[in-house]
């Protein structure tokens, strides 16, 4: 028998979600991070969505947020012109980098040494977390603001999406431009999936996959809405989107074929990450809430329960409920 | 017709009263790195203990102290933004993440009562 997807709705956030990320898998788990413009990015188990806390401090919209590979540290970048990094364990804010306008990104490298941040500076800047007090290197190049920016090639390599329509693949070591990739639109989203090299850029109502070393095309989908985000599955047999329409899409990557398509968000859906097991997506959406989908659905996952028609009357299914569906698809 | 997946409950939402990170938690107590060194392993030095906690105690004293001993003071707050702001004090809340304050005075009026976000002070001072 079909099962129909069942959104788990993490709420909390008083304003739109504009960023998230998740964590590798730790011996605690896997969290997921959140971004909002209330200013107080949260941090959730990643299979439950359980809240676990909220970092204090910011002054100002969040526009980033990460979390190191094995979630010890987090890092955000804000509206009030800095970027802090925070001790994921304790809550506790570490270290605040002033810069001279609105942080829009932030990333660690492997290690966890360094971070990267860019934003209406259009500067990109690494800091080297085991020497704060000194100044971050920085590169030049872009002509508006970088939206997002990110490590690739083991760290060796930079890549950054702006406002300029373009994306950037810069060497670190050189500090230059190696090639930029040009649009006629700005891009509204990049993931770089390192198992492959492939990087995910979304524009308009085009999800691309390109090879994150040479830049080089792999293919284009074509959704039915505008998109604001789009995600990978790590074994690159789907992916997922979601944008101006409110709902998500799950697509085969080989074909192309669009597979399912998921109402639940009251608001644009500004960012979409799968977990690091690939188990399930969340989404951070205009309407102030993170929502979990699950990738198989019907599955037993996190907070999810596959409940065979024959344990349907029995006791223990007392314990468990079917929440209301939302709007009809 | 397609029957929604059971769940076992809703994701838990954050807690109103603080912000989180319990530090009960077994991620907390096992990776948060301390500075007080009996708190920290298992190889505790059974005569640091007793004083650690002495410690701990003469600090927490003084500290409750110096509350008690505001309450109902003057006092002026200085804040980010360059913000400094007169008011009686009131009282601090359990994790000290509010203070409640009287006659708060603001460059547009004196507030009769209110509640000063902990977070956004750098300092206070008063005069004992």
């Amino acid at each position: 028998m079909a099962m129909r997807q069942t959104p788990l709705t993490c709420s909390g956030h008083t304003r739109p979600v504009v960023d998230l990320a998740f964590s590798g898998i730790t011996p605690y788990g896997y969290f997921l991070i959140s971004a909002c413009k209330d200013g107080k990015p949260m941090l959730r188990q990643g299979d439950t969505g359980d809240w676990i806390g909220t970092f204090l401090g910011h002054k100002g919209a969040v526009w980033g947020a990460t979390l190191n590979t094995d979630a010890t540290k987090a890092a955000t970048a804000a509206a009030d012109f800095t970027a802090k990094v925070w001790d994921a364990v304790s809550g506790d804010e570490v270290l605040t980098l002033a810069h001279k306008h609105i942080v829009k990104t932030v990333t660690f490298t492997q290690d966890s040494n360094c971070l990267l941040t860019a934003g209406n500076d259009k500067l990109l800047r690494i800091y080297d977390l085991s020497n704060p007090e000194a100044a971050p290197l920085e590169i030049a190049g872009h002509t508006s603001a970088i939206k997002k920016a990110l490590w690739c090639n083991n760290d060796k390599q930079i890549l950054s999406a702006a406002d300029d329509k373009t994306i950037r693949l810069w060497d670190r070591s050189s500090m230059e431009e190696v090639k930029t990739l040009t649009f006629d639109t700005s891009v509204s989203s990049m993931e770089y999936v390192a198992d492959g090299e492939i990087l995910v850029i979304t524009y308009g109502k085009t999800i691309a996959f390109y090879n994150a070393l040479s830049l080089d095309l792999i293919k284009t989908v074509e959704a039915p809405a505008p998109i604001n985000s789009a995600s990978l599955h790590p074994e690159k047999d789907f992916f997922v989107a979601g944008g101006e329409d409110f709902k998500l899409y799950k697509f085969d990557y080989s074909t192309k074929e669009e597979l399912e398509s998921y109402k639940g968000h009251f608001g644009p859906v500004h960012c979409v990450r799968f977990s690091p097991d690939g188990e399930l997506y969340a989404s951070g959406s205009e309407d102030g809430t993170l929502r979990l989908w699950q990738t198989a659905v019907g599955k037993t996952y996190g907070l999810w329960k596959c409940v065979l028609p024959e344990d349907l009357g029995a006791e223990n299914s007392e314990q468990m409920y079917t929440l209301a569906p939302e709007i009809k698809a | 017709m397609a029957t929604p997946v059971s769940v076992l409950r809703l994701p838990k939402g954050p807690d109103p009263n603080s912000r989180g990170f319990d530090p009960k938690s077994p991620r907390f107590i096992a990776l948060c790195r301390t500075s007080i060194p009996t708190s920290a392993g298992s190889e505790a030095d059974v005569e640091q203990l007793p004083k650690e906690q002495h410690a701990r105690s003469v600090l927490r004293e003084s500290f409750l102290r110096c509350l008690l001993s505001v309450t109902n003071k003057k006092v002026q707050f200085h804040m980010y933004e360059r913000v400094k702001v007169e008011a009686t004090f009131g009282a601090s809340d359990i994790d000290v993440m509010n203070f409640q304050v009287s006659d708060l005075h603001t460059p547009i009026g004196v507030q009769k009562e209110a509640l000063i976000r902990c977070q956004d002070v750098i300092s206070f001072s008063f005069d004992a």
